[in-house]
């Protein structure tokens, strides 16, 4: 009767496993057909059939877009992207996520309620405005501009996020910082920081993702392709390339190789942060 | 004594603005100042001619009257409803099917479900590209369609079924973002519950209905709020995948926004379009917000 309820369990195990499986490879199938058509020949892309793998596996389209200056520029510009608006968002994000959860402040609610109110505005709203400011003053063109840009919804996404883990720090901790003669600023640095770890690898996955992703503020401020990351010149490579789709897809490819990677190595930081992002506290 | 603790209490609310007004101020700059400048913008008749020359005057609100008399925004209203809508049904619907599947504790649970929120960690950007393709005319869905028979449209050509496309990646990206929170709302509920209905002789879908569904009312309606905010102001994925077309069926008031702000540089009439987006997200923002503070209570 026993062994009945256990092999009852296992079987159950192995077929929700087995769905999931079929799951996940119906999802993923087209990052995989991304991927293939990658690493296919122009007379494989332009064949009349239709394969579903390489017949012929060449690094040839991945070598015409690494050997293009404008793509590699490109491909400098998106990690420009990435790291300043992570920069941004971690020098003004993490303070004030600490501020609004360890001190109960006068306005508390208000600062709470405008950097929710913040995250929901989207891009459209603030593009145009923006554009004709930056134009003004001559800053076009320039590499900080979209990141300023995207850290305005970085840094909502940072607070909210954080303050919870700063919350829960127990009190003991920072009033002993305290009692050892440390001033607020530096137990904030050497205590709370490192207390608030597992948040903070969110944080800085996600505000670089953020940067690495942005497609529109990137493309307007930014008229010229030298200044674009990868994400805007999409379109040049696709007039280039016309329905070359091998060399299509290896740009696609190579766009979305750190975010893999990124993932792979961070997943548990950034699933946590991402529920923790939407869903307040 | 008293005294001293009054200015301790001073100090440390002084302590904690030094670490809050920096990242308030920035807000304030880089996105208060921009909202009111494109309030002002959609009450003039700013352009590229009278951008540097100057001579841009308030024309009140005949950018809005233009807007609503003209047949292009009326369908661009309607295709942002469309889209948002549909995404959010599907989405919803199956990412909430695919949440009680990964709920249940079984070996490759957890790996399964990171994997699956690969497609909502790539640039909406990429995916374009891949709509683009998968839904050319000799692309893979009519290439799997062809091995059931079925001889499939030219999805981005035709203006009845582009916005499926775009609607279809869309879900794809949005499906497992909705699994994951829901997930993370089914959590919240305490098994114990289930266990004492189970005993009361309660089937599936007695428990579901009785238990699951009221018990997650706040989660759902916070999932949806949030859907519909992140759905309606969607620009990315139609920009790269159709640019809008064909003949405006897939513009939506994000595209549209751009289009006349920096294709024509009409800016005001782009900055007006942006404000009915915002008011359309405003709305639902409150009522989120709303539920976001009774859940404080």
């Amino acid at each position: 009767m026993k062994e009945n309820v256990g092999q009852k369990e296992v079987r159950r195990d192995i077929r929700n496993s087995v769905i999931a499986v079929v799951l996940a490879v119906f999802f993923l199938f087209p990052v995989y057909w991304m991927i293939q058509i990658s690493f296919k020949s122009d007379a494989e892309t332009f064949g009349k059939i239709l394969t579903y793998y390489p017949r012929e596996f060449t690094f040839e389209p991945w070598l015409v877009n690494l050997q293009d200056k404008t793509f590699l520029l490109s491909l400098r510009n998106s990690f420009i992207n990435g790291f300043i608006t992570m920069g941004i968002t971690l020098v003004l994000g993490i303070p004030a996520a600490y501020g609004m959860g360890r001190y109960r402040v006068r306005g508390g609610s208000i600062f709470l309620l405008t950097f929710l109110v913040a995250q929901m505005l989207p891009a459209s709203l603030t593009l145009t405005p923006m554009y004709l400011i930056f134009s003004k003053m001559g800053f076009l063109g320039t590499h900080f501009t979209a990141p300023v840009a995207i850290a305005a919804a970085s840094i909502p996404f940072a607070i909210i996020t954080l303050r919870p883990y700063f919350k829960s720090v127990p009190i003991s901790l920072d009033e002993a910082a305290r009692l050892d003669g440390c001033g607020s600023v530096r137990a904030f640095i050497s205590v709370m920081i490192p207390a608030v770890k597992t948040g903070i690898i969110t944080i800085i996955v996600i505000s670089f993702l953020n940067g690495w992703n942005d497609l529109v503020y990137s493309m307007t401020f930014n008229v010229g392709e030298a200044m674009r990351p990868l994400t805007a010149n999409i379109y040049k490579f696709q007039n280039a390339y016309g329905t070359k789709w091998n060399c299509i897809m290896a740009y696609g490819t190579i766009l979305v190789l750190p975010v893999i990677l990124l993932f792979i190595f961070l997943q548990k930081y950034i699933v946590g942060g991402l529920v923790a992002g939407a869903v307040k506290d | 004594m008293r005294k001293r603790s009054l200015s301790m209490a001073a100090r440390k609310s002084r302590e904690a603005y030094c670490f809050i007004i920096p990242a308030f101020i920035y807000m304030l700059l880089v996105l208060g100042y921009p909202l009111i400048y494109n309030i002002v913008l959609s009450f003039k008749n700013v352009n590229v001619k009278n951008l540097t020359k100057g001579g841009a005057i308030f024309v009140g609100f005949q950018n809005y009257i233009d807007l609503f008399q003209n047949d292009t925004f009326v369908l661009v209203l309607k295709n942002t409803f469309i889209f948002t809508i549909a995404c959010l049904v599907f989405q919803f619907t199956i990412g909430f099917a695919l949440a009680m599947f990964f709920y249940q504790k079984f070996r490759l649970s957890g790996p399964v479900r990171g994997l699956l929120l690969v497609s909502y960690m790539i640039p909406m950007s990429v995916t374009g590209l891949l709509g683009k393709n998968i839904f050319s005319n000799a692309g893979l869905v009519n290439n799997l369609l062809g091995k059931f028979g079925v001889s499939g449209p030219e999805w981005l050509v035709n203006t009845s079924t582009a916005l499926i496309a775009v609607i279809i990646m869309n879900c794809w990206v949005g499906i497992p973002f909705n699994m994951l929170l829901l997930i993370s709302g089914l959590s919240s509920i305490s098994p114990e519950v289930y266990e004492s209905a189970s005993i009361d002789g309660a089937n599936w879908g007695q428990r579901f209905l009785h238990i699951t569904i009221p018990l997650m009312k706040g989660s759902m309606l916070s999932v949806l709020m949030l859907g519909f905010i992140y759905t309606f102001r969607a620009f990315d994925l139609m920009y790269i995948m159709t640019a809008g077309g064909p003949l405006n069926s897939t513009d939506v008031l994000g595209t549209y926004s751009y289009m006349l702000s920096f294709t024509q540089y009409e800016f005001s009439k782009g900055s007006a379009v942006a404000m009915v987006l915002f008011v359309c997200l405003f709305i639902v923002g409150l009522f989120y917000l709303r539920l976001l503070s009774k859940e404080d209570d």
